[in-house]
């Protein structure tokens, strides 16, 4: 009885799966489809007559290799700002003890949660002030530290026993050696996992590269994207799909090797 | 450590503050500046703002507009808690209670829609959805039914939106979920096998109380950053149309700010969005306790 009952919980959890894979393995094989054939046989996983066309197209028609460069780029400069400072501060947090601390690490983590809005309209006035319209220092600038990070690092800290970093602080090592020879080291994984996290968010962002990035140029890959989804309904969808598809492939490559670190700091995220 | 204090002190002031300045020039400042242009008439590139006083609240609320697109975010916020964080709750909760193996596979596959930009999900919900050339359309066609084109209606396009966030959102908030489920102490789980309670009743009674505390934050997550996340096939898919029947708060603010060139009333639906913000906040610290002290 309990064995049928759990098989159906099987069977729902499984077509959630198929539900939440199913759309981006039809991308995948769409992008190998001509426009034709992708609407003769859309669900055919594996195409009949399998063409690169699509990605031809969108070779000539954009620059891949800078569109890809272009957010490389600027999810490298992200993601290394949000490390450095994210480990310095959680370092400061942890090992100094300064009045005002409580409230300086509320006010940090509050800021994780407000609204993008509530921001943007000084910060593009600040950015085009500077002359960093179109460029990724433009994007980066504003995003250079994560709250986020502050506190997943402080938690992978608790593992470092206190006593001993308290004891080479005694023996009069200066602490930015502590923090690069005994505090990065051991927090390796915890560096890798956060960090590959913050560059696939980055390496996704919209909303605020739009507002900075009004250049052709300049444009990152989901700028590029959504150049090729038409609101009138008239998108050529396998060609939408091959650029997808190339999309896909950085975030999804990092998933496969650091899966079970990525997962771990999710996790962590969210417990107190 | 004290005879070198004063150095201390200043190697303090060095790690904080590359996080302390960013935050304070692009996070604090630009707060109260947008709290100081919801007071203006401007249209962000004159050279002179015209103070108006309280007329962009006041606009919020008598403007049909405005208050259609914050009826509509209502509206999304309550079909975000259904699908972004009570359908992953129970999920989690059958993950982690009602079956036996193949827990941690569900785990990486239902993340995999995390990873991917939602533009990328826009455009698949697009074409899944596509009203014409669509395999959604293409079955229903099937069984006589033509597939109403969704764009033209708020209240469809809506629950499209928000069916394209889930995607995007489930196995997030799931992994979160169930890793607070994870924390409830197994030997009380076992002591109510052993008693023959219910697993029902063991979740309801037991489990559900003990987890709160993770659930609250998803639940704060799920508004927060499910009206953010949102915003992505609003802008790309629809432009908040028909006439703003998609739209909420956080899209009439970009529209207003970037599109229209009112920056006032976008200030203001800005600081409106921020009060939201803070009352979240405020729910917060009530009820997670801890979260905001975790250096000690």
């Amino acid at each position: 009885m309990n064995k049928i009952k759990e098989n159906g919980w099987h069977i729902l959890l499984l077509l959630i799966c198929l539900v939440l894979l199913l759309p981006v393995i039809f991308m995948i094989s769409n992008s190998f489809k001509t426009l034709r054939e992708s609407y003769h046989s859309m669900l055919q996983i594996i195409p009949l007559h399998p063409t690169l066309s699509n990605y031809s197209t969108l070779g000539r028609q954009v620059n891949l290799l800078r569109l890809i460069w272009n957010t490389f780029f600027m999810a490298t400069i992200v993601t290394l700002g949000k490390l450095v400072t994210g480990l310095l501060a959680a370092y400061a947090f942890k090992y100094f003890s300064f009045t005002g601390k409580r409230w300086l690490y509320f006010i940090f983590v509050s800021t994780i949660f407000v609204p993008f809005t509530v921001i943007m309209i000084p910060n593009y006035l600040v950015i085009s002030k500077i002359n960093l319209l179109n460029t990724a220092l433009g994007v980066a600038l504003p995003q250079l530290c994560d709250a986020t990070g502050i506190m997943l690092f402080l938690k992978a800290m608790d593992k470092i026993p206190k006593s001993l970093i308290e004891s080479v602080h005694i023996d009069g090592i200066p602490s930015y050696k502590i923090l690069k020879d005994i505090v990065v080291p051991i927090l390796r994984p915890s560096i890798i996992s956060i960090g590959a996290i913050f560059f696939i968010n980055s390496w996704n962002e919209y909303v605020w590269p739009t507002l900075i990035l009004k250049d052709k140029s300049s444009f990152t890959l989901p700028l590029a994207l959504e150049n090729y989804i038409s609101s009138e309904g008239g998108t050529n969808f396998p060609l939408a799909m091959a650029l997808s598809t190339i999309m896909i492939i950085v975030p999804l490559l990092i998933y496969l090797i650091f899966q079970r670190y990525i997962l771990n700091s999710i996790s962590s995220s969210g417990l107190k | 450590m004290s005879s070198n204090s004063k150095k201390n002190r200043f190697l303090t002031i060095a790690y904080l503050s590359p996080t302390a300045i960013i935050l304070l020039v692009f996070m604090i400042i630009p707060i109260i500046y947008t709290l100081y242009l919801s007071f203006f008439d401007w249209n962000l590139i004159a050279p002179t703002k015209d103070f108006v006083g309280l007329k962009n609240y006041t606009s919020i609320f008598t403007d049909p507009v405005n208050r259609k697109v914050l009826l509509n975010t209502v509206f999304y916020i309550l079909l975000l808690l259904v699908l972004n964080f009570l359908i992953p709750y129970f999920i989690s909760i059958i993950v982690k209670f009602f079956i036996s193996k193949m827990q941690t596979s569900y785990k990486i596959i239902f993340f995999i829609p995390s990873l991917f930009s939602l533009v990328v999900g826009a455009m698949l919900f697009s074409w899944i959805m596509n009203p014409v050339s669509g395999p959604v359309a293409f079955f229903v066609r099937y069984l006589g039914v033509a597939l109403p084109n969704w764009t033209n209606s708020g209240a469809m396009a809506i629950v499209m939106l928000c069916l394209i966030t889930n995607w995007k959102v489930f196995g997030y908030n799931f992994v979160l979920l169930l890793t607070g489920l994870g924390s409830v102490p197994q030997n009380i789980i076992d002591a109510t096998k052993m008693d023959n309670i219910p697993k029902w009743r063991m979740v309801w009674d037991i489990v559900l109380p003990l987890n709160k505390s993770i659930a609250f934050y998803v639940l704060i997550l799920t508004i927060v950053q499910g009206l953010q996340y949102v915003f992505t096939p609003i802008s790309v898919i629809t432009q908040g149309g028909p006439y703003y029947g998609s739209s909420n708060i956080l899209y009439h603010t970009y529209l207003n700010a970037f599109v229209l060139y009112k920056t006032g009333n976008a200030s203001a639906l800005a600081v409106i969005t921020f009060l939201i913000f803070l009352v979240l906040l405020y729910l917060e610290i009530r009820f997670v306790e801890g979260r905001t002290d975790r250096y000690e």
